[in-house]
């Protein structure tokens, strides 16, 4: 029946109660809606980075005068278990040349087999035997392309493929380099491993490679140093996390905003209510009464506000993900659920924490000045 | 039985700059099926007295029992309660609740005292027979005339099965006709459930429906007639 007293109470200002819930409605929606696309924006950029969290990268320490990872600690990290791959690559900046282009890059010696494990070809094939592929960057700005030669240190390679743009990594990054056998690497440098890029066989055992590497490699002195990938999976996961809840921050002033409103709606309300309070106590009404009331009112703004917000925030979530990051694949992901839940919640407890106050202050009337009031 | 005892009840309003005495050492004592008429003219005090026994204010100085109990002491709660069980309230502005039909405004009382919605329901419908607006149950305050209002008024006043029914210019906003048709309710109540009536008024034409007159002036009693 409190219910239903509260229910029609609000029907009786309909206006001002759409209002109210309108304002709530707005700050659940930019919420749960911000919420969603610094998902789907955290969603997209780890995307990228999926295929190489599961790598460690192993290199010589330097500072224990090592330059170089030997063949037989390769060959000890590949027998290691839950090692998926063990792929050694030398490296060194080295003197290109082609018609239009005359540069020191990177030149990085790898098996043919590591190669394609590791990139695709855009155009031609990835093919090291006497030939080499190079990086989409490179091949752009020096005009090369497949079938066309090049020298690298005064030797001459066939250029097999142009390898597609890999973004950003970690571990090689071949979009300004030329990849090459490891044999033709040590007709033109005398430089070794630099570093060996491994596997893991699942997500979750990086950590055990990681200590088998170090028992097993650095049990004397410390020869090689190891890297994990996922740290940088870590570090992104922190960064969006601390972003989004700053955009939340900015959207939720648009719920303190309402808050405010229902507060002042509330408070008229109770303003002219007050006659009516005063009766509701001489006839018998405790003071929890008129409180329970008045929250109750709150509430119903809070919940009819904050559901028809957080099913808008679905649209609202679409449309910044089709307007900024052009794909809405990650609007439906289980995290928007979270935001769902997190913005009604919020807007809930803004309606409510808005109501206690003017609620509070009708229950203190005392029944005879509530009663003298006109 | 003694349902009202006022013993040297003062009740003085003070501002800042002045002070006004609303009531002076009054003592009055009203018994179980009486229909007392406190009449006299506007600032005799009168209101004041009204909204002491309906425990709806505390005096100054001075002690008033309801049904026996001291009300002095009594907290918010307990005194809420008294209210609701022993006092029934009839106001002159009627003061339904504007957003429930007459039935629902009938029922409020024991919704507050926590009584199960069929037998509240089954009260309330008995209880506007009696009041004669079974037919419009389900109307709302402003679908209804001052008259039946104040009908409705009356069913709440007894919706909690009072002791005391307290009646503050019942009559003031009605017509000759419906003024007469609430006085005979109320006077049936009296006379056939044998509930006490305490009824204000500047009206002289009610003091005939009362057992005793108490007038008032300068929140005095001046005197009491009959009884």
């Amino acid at each position: 029946m409190y219910l239903e007293l509260a229910r029609r109470n609000l029907q009786r200002a309909k206006v001002r109660s759409l209002l109210a819930v309108i304002g709530i409605l707005i700050g659940v929606m930019a919420v749960s809606a911000i919420g969603i696309f610094g998902e789907s924006l955290k969603a997209t950029v780890l995307e990228n980075f999926e295929d190489v969290a599961n790598e460690l990268i192993v290199g010589p320490n330097y500072y224990a005068g090592y330059r170089y990872v030997d063949e037989k600690d390769v060959n000890q990290i590949e027998k290691l278990p839950y090692v998926k791959s063990a792929i050694p690559v030398k490296s060194d900046t080295l003197l290109v040349e082609s018609k239009k282009l005359k540069a020191y890059l990177q030149i990085y010696g790898l098996s043919e087999k590591d190669a394609e494990e590791l990139f695709d070809a855009e155009k031609g094939v990835i093919r090291l035997k006497g030939s080499c592929v190079v990086g989409k960057n490179l091949a752009d700005t020096g005009d090369i392309k497949v079938n066309s030669k090049i020298t690298i240190n005064g030797r001459e390679f066939r250029v097999a493929g142009i390898l597609e743009d890999t973004g950003a990594r970690f571990d090689i990054n071949p979009n300004t380099a030329v990849i090459i056998s490891q044999d033709d690497f040590s007709k033109i440098s005398d430089k070794g491993y630099t570093m060996v890029i491994v596997k893991a066989d699942r997500l979750d055992h990086v950590d055990n490679v990681k200590k088998a590497i170090e028992e097993r490699l650095n049990s004397r002195e410390d020869k090689v140093y190891v890297f994990e990938l996922s740290i940088i999976l870590e570090r992104i996961n922190e960064a969006f996390a601390q972003i989004n809840t700053f955009l939340m921050a900015i959207a939720s002033i648009s719920l303190l905003v309402a808050g405010v409103s229902i507060l002042n709606i509330m408070l008229m309300s109770t303003i002219e209510r007050t006659k009516e309070i005063g009766v509701m106590r001489a006839i018998g009404a405790y003071r929890v009464t008129i409180l329970k009331i008045f929250l109750l009112e709150a509430v119903i703004l809070g919940i009819i506000g904050s559901s028809i917000g957080s099913v808008l925030s679905l649209a609202g979530g679409y449309a910044i993900d089709y307007i900024i990051l052009q794909n809405v694949k990650y609007v439906f992901q289980p995290g928007t659920l979270f935001y769902l839940i997190l913005g009604f919640s919020v807007g809930l407890t803004t309606a409510v924490v808005s109501g206690l106050y003017p609620a509070w202050r009708a229950s203190r009337l005392e029944p005879i000045e509530a009663l003298r009031f006109e | 039985m003694r349902v009202v005892e006022l013993v040297d009840v003062s009740k003085i309003y003070k501002t800042e700059f002045y002070e006004v005495k609303a009531l002076e050492n009054v003592n009055l004592e009203i018994e179980e099926g009486d229909f007392a008429v406190i009449m006299g003219p506007s600032g005799s005090g009168k209101s004041t007295l009204l909204n002491l026994i309906g425990c709806l204010d505390k005096p100054t100085s001075g002690k008033v029992l309801i049904n026996g109990i001291e009300t002095i002491n009594l907290s918010d709660k307990e005194l809420t309660e008294l209210r609701r069980d022993t006092i029934g309230f009839i106001f002159q502005t009627y003061n339904l609740i504007p957003t429930l039909s007459a039935l629902e405004n009938v029922e409020l009382p024991m919704i507050f005292k926590g009584i199960s919605k069929y037998e509240r329901e089954r009260r309330a419908k008995k209880l506007l027979g009696i009041v004669g607006l079974e037919r419009e149950m389900d109307r709302k305050p402003n679908e209804l005339s001052g008259g039946q209002q104040q009908r409705v008024a009356i069913a709440r006043a007894l919706a909690n099965d009072p002791k005391i029914l307290l009646c503050d210019e019942p009559t003031g906003n009605l017509d000759t006709k419906s003024g007469e048709q609430v006085m005979d309710i109320i006077k049936e109540q009296n006379e056939e459930r044998g509930v006490t009536v305490i009824l204000v008024t500047h009206d002289p034409t009610l003091a005939k429906y009362g057992n005793f007159i108490i007038r008032l002036r300068d929140g005095k009693i001046e005197g009491i007639e009959g009884g």
